[in-house]
Order: structure tokens, then sequence, then C-alpha cells
């Protein structure tokens, strides 16, 4: 599903003394069956974005279009839960959504809200809950019974049950432990590149933007600053620094090299930065 | 869904009224519900509604506030307002229709009621709207202060209420993100009929309700490792003083009164 935000602004409690403005004059386009990346800073209007890409809230000026979707500010609200089926949507410490009796159940009932059969539901919950990595003996168990890193896992399979076609996550990596963040955000890669979905992905960690991003966009106060391939992105390490942004290891490697006089091609990932040290110094290529 | 609501919020502000104690607006609102009932005729309740006029212009807030802070609770009104006019059955009869009679004393009975509910709404909400909730609880703790002499928790009850009071804004910030979390798997919050909207409030009940318990806990935890105990000896960080525009506060509502029982003669 591609997406396109067209001068795109949202006012919060619009016509009240509270009135705060969210996002104004907002532009992008996020490609279809890609992995997108959106950074910024707490308070730049990410998460305000990422409402707009379920319909869970509705701009108050612009244009929004995914897929055949269009959102207009006068857009009923009823409208779009049609368009919210295909859509997934991880927010960020998912586990505060279960609730159900057990694991399975939870996960069954994103699909039967869509319209799917029992039987359909508990497919595809076993599906995804497998994807996720829980295994069969914890379908019946209470949701709350589980660590914060199987929660997590579960409120995830909640979302990949409904099996959209946009997935878009908001920091879901955020509280786990290093291992844990690994492996999902492989699972996400994964997932992207066999199911060719569109993945929106919030983050702050820019080891995962330059490792899986095919785009990225970046936020501040409330409008997008940059847009770009992470080696666009990542190509300005002074702008980066003004913008309080972090800069890629691998990259930052390759720039304290470059000073010192070695010439690398530009590079953004780990493994790309050894291969190439690799074969300057005369040894075997790095095995991944 | 949550964030339109004028009632019980606080809106910062410097007027007058914002700068008395607030034990002082506190005694007043509960004495405005007392008083108000001395208004029986026209003229009372002119005088009634200028002084709650004349407050809320000192609020400096603005009267389009404070009407649509009423606008929740006008359902209510309006069947309190019915109730007077079909159950008060003394009077010249105006109108009648099967088991249904309008009498005079109906009218003005119901009009009475309407404008005296108006009026306490809008006089609490000036409490509410230009007293932080916590010097709310404050002030309460204050004035309950000779009940200890009986043995009653003071200090504890005023506790329960600060913290029940700062959570507030932090438990609807959490239904509003579980309710798009949950909307986003497909729940409709606002539409089917009455079982079926009921039904969709489980799913943000219970992890609202798990979380808030957690919370507790933790927060009982963190207080009790930083050595926390309530009662005795606890200086407060905000001191509650007694100033001449309290004084003021009070004549001003004393005269209101006095005014109000005089209308009776008039």
């Amino acid at each position: 599903m591609a997406i396109n935000f067209n001068q795109v602004g949202f006012t919060y409690q619009l016509n009240t003394p509270f009135a705060t403005q969210g996002l104004h004059d907002v532009n992008f386009t996020m490609p279809e069956g890609k992995f997108t990346a959106v950074i910024g800073h707490t308070g730049s209007g990410k998460s305000t974005m990422v409402q707009h890409l379920d319909g869970l809230v509705i701009p108050t000026a612009g244009e929004i279009t995914i897929a055949e979707q269009r959102i207009v500010p006068t857009t009923k609200p009823k409208e779009l839960n049609k368009m919210r089926a295909h859509v997934g949507l991880v927010f960020q410490f998912p586990e505060a959504q279960l609730f159900e009796q057990t694991v399975l159940k939870d996960v069954m009932f994103g699909p039967k809200n869509f319209g799917k059969t029992a039987t359909e539901a508990e497919a595809a919950a076993k599906r995804a809950l497998r994807t996720v990595g829980m295994a069969e003996k914890y379908d019946e168990r209470s949701p709350f019974e589980l660590s914060g890193g199987q929660m997590r896992r579960v409120a995830i399979a909640g979302v990949l049950a409904m099996e959209p076609d946009l997935l878009i996550l908001d920091e879901p990596t955020a509280g786990l432990d290093p291992a844990g963040q690994e492996e999902l955000m492989t699972l996400f890669a994964r997932l992207q590149k066999e199911r060719h979905l569109t993945v929106v992905l919030i983050t702050h960690q820019m080891e995962y933007v330059a490792q899986y991003a095919d785009h990225v966009v970046v936020f501040e106060g409330g409008t997008v600053v940059k847009e770009g391939t992470p080696a666009k992105i990542f190509d300005d390490v002074a702008w980066l620094q003004e913008k309080q942004l972090d800069v890629p290891i691998a990259k930052q490697f390759a720039d304290k090299l470059a000073t010192k006089g070695v010439t690398l091609d530009a590079v953004l990932d780990i493994d790309a930065l050894a291969d190439q040290l690799a074969e300057q110094l005369g040894g075997s290529a790095h095995v991944h | 869904m949550f964030t339109n609501m004028i009632i019980g919020r606080y809106m910062p502000g410097n007027s007058w009224i914002h700068r008395l104690d607030a034990r002082t607006k506190l005694i007043l609102s509960v004495a405005f519900i007392f008083v108000v009932f001395f208004a029986n005729n026209v003229a009372g309740y002119v005088v009634a509604i200028a002084f709650t006029l004349l407050s809320i212009l000192l609020t400096g807030l603005g009267v389009g506030v404070f009407i649509r802070g009423v606008r929740p609770l006008m359902f209510l009104m309006f069947i309190t307002t019915l109730l007077q006019l079909f159950f008060v059955q003394t009077g010249d009869v105006l109108w009648h229709w099967a088991f249904l009679t309008i009498t005079t004393d109906g009218v003005t009975n119901s009009i009475a009621v309407f404008v005296r509910f108006m009026l306490i709404i809008m006089f609490s909400t000036i409490l509410t709207l230009t007293t932080q909730p916590l010097a709310v609880a404050d002030a309460m703790e204050s004035l309950l202060q000779p009940l200890k002499k009986v043995g009653f928790p003071v200090a504890e009850l005023a506790l329960m209420l600060s913290i029940a009071l700062r959570f507030v804004p932090t438990l609807m910030d959490e239904a509003e993100s579980i309710m798009n979390a949950q909307r986003a798997r497909g729940v409709e919050f606002n539409e089917g009929n009455i079982i079926s909207r009921i039904k969709a409030f489980v799913p943000l009940l219970i992890p609202l309700f798990i979380n808030a318990i957690k919370r507790a806990i933790e927060l009982g935890d963190a207080m009790e490792a930083r050595g926390y105990r309530g009662g005795d000896n606890r200086t407060k960080y905000r001191v509650l003083t007694w100033q001449k525009q309290d004084t003021i506060a009070v004549i001003g509502f004393i005269v209101f009164t006095v005014l109000l029982i005089a209308t009776k003669w008039l």
C-alpha cells in the first residue's frame, strides 16, 4: 500500500482553548512493498502521523492517500473501517492491549473483528503466534502470566494475525533486551521480504534504519524536514548532529578511517564495512 | 473522546479567583449550593445569576468555557426539568392530554429547577477550573483537621485523594492509547446497538484496570523505598495561606447571601 501525505496538518482539540498543533505541512511518499523508517525526536510528530495511517485520527488539513483510500478533513471515521482491516498497527508497548483470558483468544480478537469466522481466526492466530516464536504450549495460558518479552510477542502476533498489507511499527523493540530487539527486527525484515509488506518503522535506533530501511522520513517540530534513502540521509553528518540524530556506527567508523587516509565506499552496514576492510587488508571475505 | 471534557479540568490563569486560597473557594462553592435555595422569586434569581456571572467574569476565562462545561450535563438537566413540568400538579391547569398535565406551578418550578441546576454547576466549575486538583486536596485536608481529634485518618484520606487526582490525566491518556490500539484491531466504540457498545468496552477496561493496579503497587513500593510515612509532623511543599483577598471574597459572599435573603420581602 503506497502512502502519500500532501500538505497534511493536524491540530489537537481544534476550536477549543486547548488547541495545539500536532502536525503541519507534512509531505512525503512511502513506496509500496518497501521498508520505510521514520525518525525524529520525541514530540516531533511521528506518533501523531502514525495514527493517521490507520485512520484513527482524521487530518484537520491536507490530503492523505493510502492505496485507493483518500482521507481529507471531511472524511467520516466510518468510511475508514474497511481500510483498517488491511493495516496492522503495533503501538508503543503493545502489551497494554492484551485483555483476553488466553493468548490464543487475544490473538484471534483482531481477525474476528474484521469479519473472519472463528475457525479462520484461530488458524490465522496460530500462524501468527508461531511466526513470532510463541510455542503452542502458551496458546491456552493467560497472557498476564507471561514475561514482558513474551507479552510483547503475543501483542505483535495479535496484529500480524490480521494479515495486513501495511504494517506500522511504533518503536516495537522499546524496553526489550538487546537479543530480543535483534530477534524482533530480524522477524520484521523477514516478513517484509517474504510477504512484500509495506512496513513503516518508527525508531530511535539508527542502526536499524541503516540496516533495514529502503526509505527514510525525518520529522522535526511536527513536519517532515528530510526524506530519502538511508545513504542520502546519513550522508550529511553535520546536519544529523545539528538535528541531534545519531550516525550509524559503521558510518562513524568509516569516517574516522577516512581522516587517517583509508578510503572506503560509502557504507552504513557493519557487514558491508567488514567486507570492504577485509578486501583492503588482503584477507578472505568475511563470513556473515 | 475525553479531550473535550471541561468538568473537573484545571485551566491555568492568574486571575483574582485563581489566586484565592483553595479553602475559600471550596467552602464558598459548597455554601453556594445551599444559599442558592434562598432564591424563590424573580428578584432572587436575578441576584443569584448576577453573582454567578460576576464570579465567572472574575476568573478571566470567558463565559464560553463555562457554557461548554455545562453541555455534557444538559441531558440530565433536561430530564429533571421535564419531571418537574409534568409532576407538579398544583396551580392552574395550562394544558392537559391523557395522563399528562402542565400547570402554572409546574412551569415556574421547572424553570426554577433549571436555573438552580445551571447556577450550581457553573459555580462548582469555577472551583475546578481555577484551582489545581492538588490544591483542592490540600484544602480538604486542612478543613478536615478537626476530625483528627476523633481518630479520623485525615492525612491518609488526603493522600488517597491527591493520588487519585494525580492519576486522572494519566489514566485518561492510557485509556486513549488502549482505545486506539483496540480500534486498530477492529473495535468500534461508537457503533452498533447498546449491547455491542457495552461489549466494546471490555477490551478497554480490563487492560486499564490491570495497569492501574500494577501502577498502584509500583507507586506503593517506590514510596516505601523512600521511607514515606503519612500523618504527623509532615511538612508541605505548598502551604495554604489565608490572605486579605480571601477575607474580601468571604465578605462578598456574605453580602450576596444577605441580599438573596432580602429579596424574599420584595
